[in-house]
């Protein structure tokens, strides 16, 4: 079926993309201008150096590895762990299970301000440093949430017969979990890890409160803004921080399309 | 001979919920055993006791003569049929019915040659590169009964296999069901809620009511001696009498049931009533009426239309009257 939306509609719809995109494209185009102190707009002339001088800088690669490591293990982490919360949640029903699986959400609705200061003052009454580690863990908390969320809905799409069924025939736990279970969680997981990665991957209010002196990329950003030096470099990296969490992005709602279930991809 | 599944005062409680009250059950080794019951009556978790999803609270299991209360479900020589089939839809046909035996550690070449021979039996011997989800709801049910028997079961569970069916599949299923049993020999219980599957397709039956066994026995002991007059009521169609109608008609002051179609019309006959409602059933025609404060359905044959209002007189065999044990 073909649906016809009335003009002002359509209007406003294009508003609302323009809206949300036109800054994108405008970083895109400074990455490309000519000139390096101020954004004049339309830019005087169109360049490729940019690109090469990002590529020289050595102090845009540390933060780039530890973004690329701190994403890799809180994702890691979160499929795990997310993955055993929600088995147990959508297995068993007991008192309190929906202001349970309420405060398992709770992290990713809370504002990232109180998560990260909770977490600071957390690591701190426990003697934890400040470090890579404590980035990870402060991630995770969110990250967790993601792929809980992706995983609860295709236990919830997926028949628990079948993991009877499965018993049945005469497989043990494992192997159910090896042929059954995991075959049919894969590409909930795969698409709720890459969520959880892209979100950790540019991720700057947590992580100002839980890094010790170490910067990841968009906290490099941020303080690369602030000095005014060779600033289309900093277009340059914000282009390829866009397009490393879009794909993603992009691929975990492809995987899932179907069952509406991309839940949580607003942090 | 070894009974194929024993229950001695078996009881399941879920909280305060008596769902299986101390039931006692022999099934004997090759029959085709029905355990028949409105929802909630505990007939599923019987069955769910027997494949090991559930364990008694107390009691005792035993499949063969083994104590098998609390073995986990892979370990015992029984496959169930599920309601909803549960066939794992990520794999072909064919991997579904061979699941069993990889799981065994099977080679492939042997395992997927024992799966045509089991789809070949069901009738499904060119299906078995497709997934369940190319399948109608009758062939899924066939898959799932071709995996289940791949293991060679000594006892096959059937947890009301024929209720997502339409009539004709439910018909045509029931006969195969029944030849199949008849053919490999194996133990089959099933559960259903229909009265009339389980009095064509088994050879013995237990009505449960409230977690409790009301009756067991053969079909024709159950349709025609009703113990109870939930048994009766739930089985078949009856007039339930209560004891100063069953007195006036000759009997004991007690309950007792009477078959409609074991009314005839007749000029004396003990039962005169108003008829108040006529049905139309093609073989016959369903006629109620009022006698003493009491409704009576009788079947009559279809030429036989009285007219709403009019006054009719029935009769019965003296032996059709079934009084029952409770008074």
């Amino acid at each position: 079926m073909r649906s016809d939306a009335s003009f002002p509609l359509k209007a406003a719809a294009f508003a609302g993309l323009a809206f949300l995109h036109l800054p994108i494209l405008l970083i895109f185009l400074y990455a490309f201008t000519t000139e390096d102190r101020s954004f004049a707009f339309p830019p005087p002339g169109l360049t490729l150096k940019w690109f090469a001088v990002a590529w020289n800088r050595p102090d845009i690669w540390p933060p780039l590895l530890l973004s690329l490591k701190v994403a890799t293990l809180s994702t890691a982490m979160a499929l795990i762990l997310g993955t055993l919360v929600s088995a147990a949640m959508s297995r068993t029903r007991f008192f309190g299970r929906d202001q349970l699986s309420l405060l398992i959400i709770l992290p990713l609705a809370l504002p990232g301000v109180i998560t990260g200061i909770s977490l600071r003052s957390a690591f701190a009454t426990l003697d934890i440093p400040y470090s890579t580690l404590t980035i990870i863990l402060g991630h995770a908390t969110f990250c967790i949430v993601i792929v809980y969320n992706n995983a609860v809905a295709r236990f919830r799409r997926l028949s628990g017969g079948i993991l009877e069924a499965s018993a049945d025939l005469g497989a043990n736990s494992f192997q159910t979990f090896r042929h059954i279970l995991l075959p049919n969680l894969a590409s909930a997981l795969l698409a709720g890890g890459m969520l959880a990665f892209a979100l950790s991957f540019d991720e700057v209010i947590v992580t100002t409160f839980t890094a010790g002196q170490q910067a990841t990329l968009p906290i490099w950003m941020l303080e690369e803004l602030v000095r005014p030096r060779q600033r289309p470099v900093t277009n340059v990296v914000a282009m390829v921080v866009f397009l490393a969490t879009f794909f993603p992005i992009l691929a975990a709602y492809y995987l899932t399309r179907g069952g509406g279930e991309t839940a949580g991809g607003g942090k | 001979m070894i009974p194929a599944v024993e229950f001695q005062s078996v009881s399941r409680h879920f909280g305060a919920t008596r769902a299986v009250d101390a039931v006692d059950l022999t099934i004997a080794e090759g029959a085709f055993f029905a355990m028949l019951g409105p929802s909630g009556s505990g007939k599923t978790t019987c069955l769910r006791l027997i494949s090991g999803f559930e364990q008694p609270t107390s009691g005792t299991i035993r499949i063969f003569g083994a104590d098998v209360s609390n073995t986990a479900p892979h370990l015992r020589h029984v496959n169930t049929v599920f309601q909803d089939y549960a066939l794992f839809p990520h794999m072909t046909v064919r991997d579904n019915v061979a699941y069993g035996l990889m799981v065994k550690g099977m080679g492939r070449a042997q395992r997927y040659a024992k799966a045509e021979e089991m789809l070949a039996l069901v009738h499904l011997d060119s299906y078995g590169n497709r997934k369940p989800a190319q399948l109608s709801g009758g062939q899924r049910q066939r898959v799932a009964l071709a995996r289940a028997l791949v293991n060679e079961p000594r006892v096959l569970l059937l947890d009301e296999p024929l209720g997502a069916l339409d009539l004709k599949l439910r018909e045509a299923m029931q006969d195969e069901l029944k030849s199949l049993q008849r053919r490999l020999g194996i133990t089959f219980v099933f559960v259903t809620h229909d009265q009339s599957e389980a009095l064509s397709m088994a050879d013995s039956l237990a009505v449960f009511n409230d977690g409790r066994i009301a009756q067991i026995g053969t079909p024709a002991e159950i349709y025609a001696h009703p113990k109870t007059r939930f048994v009766a009521d739930f089985v078949g169609s009856s007039n339930l009498l209560p004891p100063a109608l069953t007195q006036s008609l000759g009997g004991p002051a007690r309950w007792s049931s009477l078959r409609p179609e074991a009314l005839h019309p007749s000029g004396t006959g003990p039962i005169t009533g108003t008829v108040t409602a006529l049905r139309y059933l093609g073989s016959g025609n369903r006629v109620t009426l009022t006698t003493q404060g009491q409704t009576i359905a009788a079947l009559l044959p279809a030429t036989d239309a009285p007219e709403i209002g009019s006054t009719l007189t029935l009769t019965f065999a003296p032996t059709a009257l079934h009084v029952m044990d409770e008074a």
